[in-house]
């Protein structure tokens, strides 16, 4: 064996470590690492000779944990290293990214492990619990948002005029948007894009109608790829519709006003339908006595497809409690209070619910304190949180395949999927669970 | 709250021992820095220490000097880029651009290393305070402070235009400079490439060659002009390739389109003795090519030349179908327009890469001036006759299919089908009758092509009359068989039996047989009734043929090709050597007309004239006397005389057919009429005839006053009625 030419000693903290120019430019361009061996800084002549040592003022152990993690692409934190130094440690080098990377793996409902409960401080009811691009999230208590990043780490919490918050939304890893109430006669509430790293406010969206700004509440939010904002709008005489503004400027561009006799100002949901251009609007019982499923057309400001139970005779077992549309079966799943799913089909222009009576198992056995179903869609993957869990359907048939639980906190009153983690929000106590993918196995 | 500051009781002082960092532990650091920027920028990077600074500027971040370090950046940044600023001023000449490429290396790579020193402010303070980040920021003062400064915005984009300017008029230039210079302006973003460069790039691009084309157009005819403005135009699209963005082709080559093609399309079109119309006429394929691919970039290019071209190949069509001298050769004529349309189909395929407006363009031409002559229909049927009888012989199946393709292209563009029909009917029954097809396959594979054109019904019939030729055939076989004892060496008879209705039709006047030839016709009649019942025979004496043995008075032997109408004549000189016209009349029958023509070939051709007439003329007087000619000698042992030849019509049998087609149109016309009003029950009069001419189209081109002749039969007839309260309103009657 010749000598090794792309061999790099380092000396970090006093503790000498050998590793390859190979091994570093897994670090990419932009980490300390890809600066230091650019060929405008001179030091890769020094590279072959192994007598040269390059002194890093830094901890040692934490550089073993990341020198391993570029060697090998996993991340194994031994027990005497906090977290919260591994990040420091790894945000020095700019090798944040690599660890989130390898913290864990891609999403699968099927494959899921706690990673982590978080208490917050809020009192009171959570309302709802979304899901970050990157692996943050934000939870909305009240009339404030709190952020968390992707290391559970605590941002600014965001408020708007302190009014009770409806929905928040990410717009991506550095926006976020909530919608709040409106404060009577004064332009306070309604809907506001907000900076996720340092809580700022970036600005509020406007709802005219012939060209006056009118205070409203805002409700449910979605975005498309399109950046247009949708938010259910509900006002004080003409602002009941379904507002659309440009993310990028904040302006108002539509508004698709509530037709009589239905409802959409105060909407639960909101989902745009990216393979069809339609946004799915629903609002939903104890709202409104009655349920309303719509699906709007901007183009042509028409609504292409509509369910609703006026006049069927209504049981509990009747009643939707959530609803959610699968572009790639054409339909919409609906759930009733006792988790029994229903499927309609989008294709029909008007709607019939087929019932599957799938699992009864809940019935007859309510908690003290009960959470309506709520439903999400992943990647052909189907959740639905009931009381203190949450149920995994996969496959054409939607079979229950798994069941995620952590007693703690009381009922889930919200979940939500992004960034490849699952976040539940519980209602009793303030805490809400993290779920990630287990990392694979070593062979 | 009274008592002064000398009632003090107790203080709390400030907490002494307050971990602070040294205070001036910003400005060392700061200070530290700010020498390896200097540093980088003076080449002189080799003695720095990357972790010391890295470290460094990790630390004021950390202890929260961001926003020292970021203002310390930008005014050290800026600093530098005012020295560089100055150098390149100062440069003279040519040495501009070349010391502005040499900074901006030195620049890119400054920023990249002060980037790298600063990575953690990068990363954590500009997001959190929406700073611009450090690449940006340092394109961002370069731009500002280099290439905006007074002295070098106008500089340098007069000497990229200059550069440009003789690069264009055929000099040599540094083009990796350029291309680099070029490349500067596009990182520094799309608005600076155009702003500063590609707008007034793409004015100064049209004035050049708005100049250059109006020099051009004087001094060269269409083609040489055509050649430049195509150089020019491949010259700029690489200039592109070479040294521009990308996005810029489009842009220049519309502004070298628009300043040297579009705005001198009508003049160079029409430049005398070079324009389009002299391109046709020479075949300059290579020219036309070129006119189409320059003309096609710009709009309505393409529509001029289609435009010239279509009036010229109608004028000359014109010409062509209206010329007298052309009309007395049938098939000269469609060898004319055929050779036409092969032209033209070559020019179109080679030049215009097959483009279907013009293809649309050359046929309505086509059928525009086809339809002037109203002949063309018959001079079509007698060219495809004229082919099947003789001009097909030695031809190649494939060749064969070819010219009938061709034939039928031309019939695609007859406005009256109904009339051709007529004529290939006829034709085809001389051809039939009288043995002359040289192919039946050509024949057959033509009738299929009208067929899948017209559809069954257009030739149903000249299909039946192939039909009545093999049943003939089989019938004088089995008439044969049955006879043969007691026919023994008497004439042959071939009957071809015709049904009534699919040939077209004949007065049938019969004249006298000659009595051997009676008698077996009786019995021929005698065994066709017996085996088809219910079905009447008559003959048609006026299109059969005859071959007679002769023997002469010199001895010689001859065998006579002729009409059935001659050999009557003939077979009454087997009786007496003389008979005058009267009496010759008398005996056959035959109708003077056709007698007089028939004597005319027997007596009056040159070589062919086996009967001698007295008094000796070309024409067939009602006094003559004719003899037969003992002196007649011929080469050939078989004489074919005066064989029945399909010839352009005379001007009464043109009159005839005329008549015939206008008679056989009054059904066509009512049936489509009634198919109309059937499913529409009310219409108004113009749609009807709007209705009826688009129905018939496929086979003629009705005229509307016969339209209206009968509607008005039609309402005689009860078919229709008038509405009462809307007169222009027909009602169908059920």
């Amino acid at each position: 064996m010749g000598v090794q030419k792309d061999r790099v000693r380092f000396n970090v903290g006093g503790r000498v470590f050998e590793t390859t120019a190979t091994t570093l430019a897994n670090a990419g361009r932009n980490s300390l690492f890809g600066a230091m061996f650019d060929d405008n800084w001179d030091l890769q002549s020094h590279a072959g000779t192994t007598t040269t040592e390059h002194f890093i003022d830094r901890n040692p152990d934490c550089f073993a944990v990341l020198l391993d993690l570029l060697r090998t692409g996993e991340l194994h934190i031994p027990s005497n290293v906090p977290e919260k130094l591994l990040y420091r440690e790894a945000l020095f080098y700019g090798l944040l990214d690599h660890v989130r990377a390898a913290k864990w793996g891609s999403f699968d409902g099927n494959m899921l492990r706690l990673a982590r409960s978080v208490r917050g401080l809020a009192p009171g009811d959570g309302t709802a619990i979304r899901a970050g691009p990157d692996g943050g999230c934000c939870v909305a208590h009240g009339s404030m948002v709190h952020v968390y990043d992707w290391m559970m780490e605590e941002h600014p919490p965001i408020s708007l005029d302190y009014q009770r918050v409806n929905d928040a939304i990410w717009v991506d890893s550095d926006n976020v948007v909530i919608s709040a109430c409106e404060r009577l006669g004064r332009d306070e509430g309604g809907i506001g894009l907000f900076s996720s790293l340092t809580g700022e406010l970036r600005y509020k969206f406007r709802v005219t109608h012939e060209n006056q700004a009118k205070s409203y509440t805002g409700g449910a939010l979605s975005f498309n790829s399109d950046y247009k904002l949708f938010s259910s709008c509900k006002g004080r005489s003409n602002e009941y519709g379904i507002g659309v503004w440009d993310q990028v400027t904040g302006k108002q561009v539509d508004f698709f006003y509530e037709p009589t006799g239905w409802s959409l100002g105060e909407a639960d949901k909101l989902q745009w339908l990216h393979g069809t251009n339609c946004l799915l609007v629903a609002t939903l019982f104890p709202r409104k006595d009655n349920c309303y499923i719509s699906l709007l057309d901007f183009r042509d400001k028409s609504m292409v497809w509509l369910w609703s139970d006026i006049g069927a005779p209504l049981t509990d077992e009747r009643r939707v409690r959530d609803a959610i549309a699968m572009e790639e079966t054409r339909s919409v799943c609906v759930v009733n209070e006792y988790e029994d799913l229903g499927f309609m089909d989008l294709r029909r222009s008007v709607g019939s619910v087929r019932w599957s009576s799938r699992s009864r198992l809940m019935k007859g056995k309510m908690v003290d304190e009960p959470c309506y179903p709520k439903l999400a869609l992943h990647e052909g993957q189907l959740f639905s949180s009931m009381n203190d869990s949450i149920s995994v359907f996969s496959g054409p048939d939607w079979v229950l395949t798994s069941r995620l639980r952590n007693s703690y906190g009381g009922s889930i009153c919200d979940f939500s999927i992004g960034g490849d983690r699952l976040f539940s929000l519980h209602s009793e106590e303030n805490v809400f669970d993290v779920w990630e993918t287990r990392p694979s196995p070593v062979m | 709250m009274s008592s002064g500051p000398k009632k003090r009781n107790f203080q709390i002082e400030a907490f002494k021992h307050k971990v602070v960092v040294d205070p001036k532990y910003a400005d060392k650091t700061w200070k530290i820095l700010e020498h390896a920027i200097h540093e980088i920028y003076n080449h002189n990077a080799s003695g720095l220490s990357f972790e010391e600074l890295y470290r460094n500027a990790y630390n004021m971040v950390l202890h929260k000097f961001g926003e020292k370090l970021y203002s310390g950046l930008v005014s050290t940044m800026t600093f530098h880029l005012h020295t560089m600023s100055k150098s390149i001023e100062a440069a003279h000449g040519a040495s501009f651009l070349e010391e502005l490429n040499i900074k901006w290396n030195d620049h890119t790579k400054a920023l990249q290393m002060i980037r790298d020193i600063l990575m953690y402010m990068d990363r954590t303070f500009i997001p959190s305070t929406h700073k611009t980040p450090v690449h940006e920021l340092g394109l961002n003062l370069w731009r500002d402070n280099v290439i905006h400064s007074s002295k070098i915005q106008p500089r340098l984009l007069n000497t990229l235009l200059d550069l440009i300017l003789r690069e264009r008029t055929g000099e040599v230039i540094n083009r990796g400079l350029m291309r680099n210079i070029i490349k500067m302006l596009m990182d520094l973003g799309p608005s600076v490439y155009q702003e500063d460069f590609e707008k007034p790039f793409l004015e100064v691009s049209a004035e050049f060659y708005r100049a250059e084309s109006l020099e051009f157009i004087e001094c060269s005819d269409c083609g040489d002009y055509l050649k430049k403005a195509e150089r020019r135009l491949n010259e700029e699209i690489e200039r592109v390739s070479h040294y521009l963005d990308a996005k810029t082709e489009v842009k220049i080559t519309n502004v070298v389109e628009k300043e040297m093609i579009a705005n001198h399309m009508p003049r160079l079109v029409h430049m005398e003795n070079s324009g389009l119309v002299k391109m046709l006429l020479d075949n300059k394929f290579e020219d036309l090519g070129r006119i189409y691919n320059l003309f096609r970039r710009v709009p309505d290019g393409l529509s001029t030349i289609r435009d010239v071209m279509t009036s010229h190949i109608r004028d000359t069509g014109k010409q062509l179908v209206t010329d007298p001298e052309k009309s007395k050769n049938p098939v000269e004529f469609v060898d004319t327009l055929l050779e036409k349309r092969d032209k033209y189909d070559k020019i179109i395929s080679l030049a215009f890469s097959n483009d279907k407006t013009f293809q649309n363009a050359l046929n309505a031409s086509f059928e525009y001036f086809i339809n002037l002559n109203p002949r063309s229909p018959e001079y079509i049927s007698l060219f495809v006759d004229d082919k099947l009888r003789r001009g097909l012989k030695g031809e190649k199946e494939e060749d064969i299919e070819i010219i009938l393709d061709k034939v039928m292209m031309l019939f695609r563009y007859l406005q009256e089908k109904d009339v051709f029909e007529k004529y290939y009917k006829q034709h085809l029954a001389k051809r039939l009758l009288s043995g002359k097809t040289v192919s039946d396959d050509a024949e057959r594979s033509l009738i299929v092509k009208l067929k899948t054109e017209c559809g069954y019904q257009f030739t149903s019939k000249l299909e039946g009359m192939f039909t009545d030729m093999k049943t003939s055939q089989d019938t004088m076989q089995g008439f044969y068989a049955a006879h043969a004892a007691e026919l023994g060496n008497g004439p042959t008879l071939v009957v071809h039996v015709l049904t009534t209705g699919s040939w077209p039709t004949q007065s049938s006047i019969t004249c006298n047989l000659p009595a051997e030839l009676s008698a077996l016709c009786e019995k021929f009649r005698s065994y066709y009734l017996g085996t088809h019942t219910g079905r009447r025979l008559s003959w048609q004496t006026n299109m059969g043929t005859a071959d007679l043995r002769a023997t002469f008075a010199n001895g010689q032997k001859y065998e006579l090709n002729v009409s059935t109408y001659q050999m009557c004549v003939l077979m009454l000189f087997n009786n007496t050597d003389s008979l005058s016209y009267r009496e010759i009349e008398q005996a056959t029958e035959i109708p003077s007309s056709d007698l007089k023509r028939c004597l005319q070939s027997l007596a009056c051709v040159k070589g062919k004239n086996v009967l001698h007439k007295e008094p000796m003329s070309k024409d067939i007087g009602e006094d003559d006397a004719f003899s037969v000619n003992d002196k007649f000698t011929s080469k050939l042992r078989k004489v074919k005389i005066g064989t029945v030849v399909a010839q352009k019509e005379t001007e009464p049998e043109k009159q005839e057919t005329r008549q015939r087609v206008e008679e056989d149109r009054k059904p066509q016309i009512e049936a489509a009429i009634v198919r109309i009003m059937k499913s529409r029950r009310v219409l108004d009069h113009n749609n009807i005839i709007a209705e009826v001419t688009k129905q018939l189209q496929s086979r003629f081109l009705a005229n509307p006053g016969e339209i209206k002749k009968r509607i008005e039969s039609l309402i005689e007839r009860d078919f229709l009625e008038r509405d009462d309260s809307d007169r222009r309103l027909y009602r169908y009657l059920a």
